[in-house]
């Protein structure tokens, strides 16, 4: 089979399942008025209507989690969307300026009702093998002998010398991550399907925070990080907040600040409903399942 | 030397890391979907030829290591030192015995080498893919054998030992993969 027919069919395998689970497929725009706040994601800007005098600044979505909270917002229910994302400075063997998300939601789940729910849709994929589930602080611990949740910056940059690695880090998460892609990652590569779960409260992102722990997953397959789920933030002001911490961090080390996205928060005005979503990359995806 | 950042790396680049001069074997850009890039780096270091994974911010950058690969023939070993020649500028480098590691036991007089040299001083050196080397000792074979069961130690002139069929004796030459240390044929 030529690979345009194998990813045809991964489209229509995952709209099967899908669509068998009741869920709505829904499209929302790309060309957004907002970029993302996201620290180390970058928008494409684009300018619109210039010619006709009512030149506009755009900027293509980089995923389309906001716009889809807002349908859940609204009552939309259970959504899926597959989809083409930009992401500016993104260049590699495994990244790209544009790819292909599959991004979906479910209400009423948490992240390890989500988790199943991803490992059936793998196996309806043809995704066989055994699901390895481990916490960020047992993958840190089996790994790398490091108590992640319990070990301060300072700390941190003491064990992360003694490995040789670079500690010029404005914030303790970045550390975490250089270490968990030094000692954790390659580890990783021996486990076809693995979830890493419950993420260090630094690292929350747009997931729910209990004490130290985030309620926030990632998906690896064969040690190539494939998806990013979380146990999502509800109300207007939990956004506002991440928000306007993540616009001071794009400051701290000198990257544009933008405005927030209003249109967004006033949506919020009505909560989103408790759900969990996940973000799928579906080159990725492809290239592990398709692998020999 | 000049200093080259993370994206610029490229497999087979020679670069300097903790004072020795490495090789780049593979180079990864991750990028955690919620944090900044990094580049994971598989390294061999020319000098004690291991390999090591090192992992950069996207962005830092290495001093580039002052490494050329040189064809020499090998002329002739006094004990201490092995002495080669680039036959091109006929310049003649002599080679301290704790540089040589496994080549020692695969050198031929004349034969072609590669000599790997850091800041003109020769690291490393690679003998040719197969050499012709001679039996100086190894048991009788056995007669009526010959269907091979997994062969026999056999010393060679240079001094390594390298497993051969039961049929060969004392005095013959044979050729070895010097990559693997394993009998290749008779010559």
């Amino acid at each position: 089979m030529i690979a345009l027919q194998k990813k045809a069919t991964l489209f229509k395998k995952i709209r099967e399942f899908f669509d068998a689970q009741g869920l709505t497929e829904v499209q929302t725009p790309s060309l957004l008025n907002t970029p993302t706040t996201d620290v180390y994601i970058d928008s494409i800007a684009v300018v619109t209507n210039k010619e006709i005098g009512q030149k506009t600044h755009k900027y293509l979505h980089t995923s389309p989690e906001l716009e889809m909270k807002k349908l859940l917002s609204q009552g939309s229910g259970d959504i899926y969307q597959i989809c083409q994302v930009f992401r500016d400075n993104e260049i590699g063997e495994r990244n790209f300026n544009e790819f292909t998300l599959l991004e979906y939601y479910r209400l009423d789940f948490d992240i390890y009702q989500l988790m199943s729910d991803i490992s059936a849709l793998l196996r309806h994929l043809g995704i066989h093998d055994e699901v390895v589930k481990m916490s960020y602080a047992q993958a840190f611990n089996q790994f790398g002998k490091i108590d992640i949740l319990n070990t301060d910056f300072e700390s941190l940059k003491r064990i992360a010398l003694t490995h040789d690695l670079n500690i010029d880090f404005e914030w303790i998460e970045d550390l975490q991550m250089l270490l968990f892609v030094h000692l954790v990652e390659p580890c990783l590569k021996d486990l076809p399907v693995c979830f890493i779960y419950d993420y260090p409260s630094e690292q929350s992102a747009l997931a729910r925070v209990d004490g130290k722990i985030a309620h926030r997953f990632e998906l690896y397959l064969s040690g190539v990080e494939v998806g990013n789920g979380y146990d999502e933030l509800q109300s207007a002001k939990s956004y506002q907040q991440v928000f306007a911490r993540e616009n001071a961090k794009r400051q701290q080390i000198n990257k544009p600040s933008f405005e927030l996205d209003l249109e967004f928060l006033a949506c919020l005005e009505k909560p989103l409903p408790k759900c969990s979503g996940v973000a799928i990359g579906i080159e990725r995806l492809a290239s592990q399942l398709f692998a020999t | 030397m000049a200093n080259y950042s993370t994206s610029q790396f490229k497999n087979g680049m020679k670069l300097m890391l903790d004072g020795n001069p490495c090789s780049i074997v593979n180079n990864e850009i991750v990028k955690p979907g919620k944090g900044q890039a990094f580049n994971r780096v598989k390294f061999k270091d020319l000098i004690t030829g291991k390999s090591l994974i090192k992992t950069f911010k996207s962005g830092e950058s290495l001093e580039s290591a002052d490494v050329m690969e040189l064809d020499m023939q090998y002329l002739y070993n006094d004990g201490s030192v092995w002495n080669f020649m680039d036959t091109e500028s006929f310049e003649q480098h002599a080679i301290d015995d704790s540089s040589m590691d496994d080549a020692r036991g695969y050198l031929v007089e004349q034969d072609m080498c590669t000599v790997v040299l850091w800041n003109n001083n020769p690291i490393s050196v690679t003998p040719p893919i197969h050499v012709m080397l001679e039996v100086v000792d190894t048991d009788p074979g056995l007669k009526g054998d010959s269907a091979g069961t997994g062969g026999k130690p056999a010393t060679m002139n240079t001094g390594v030992v390298v497993q051969v069929p039961l049929f060969i004796g004392i005095g013959e030459v044979i050729k070895v993969d010097t990559r693997t240390n394993e009998y290749a044929g008779r010559s």
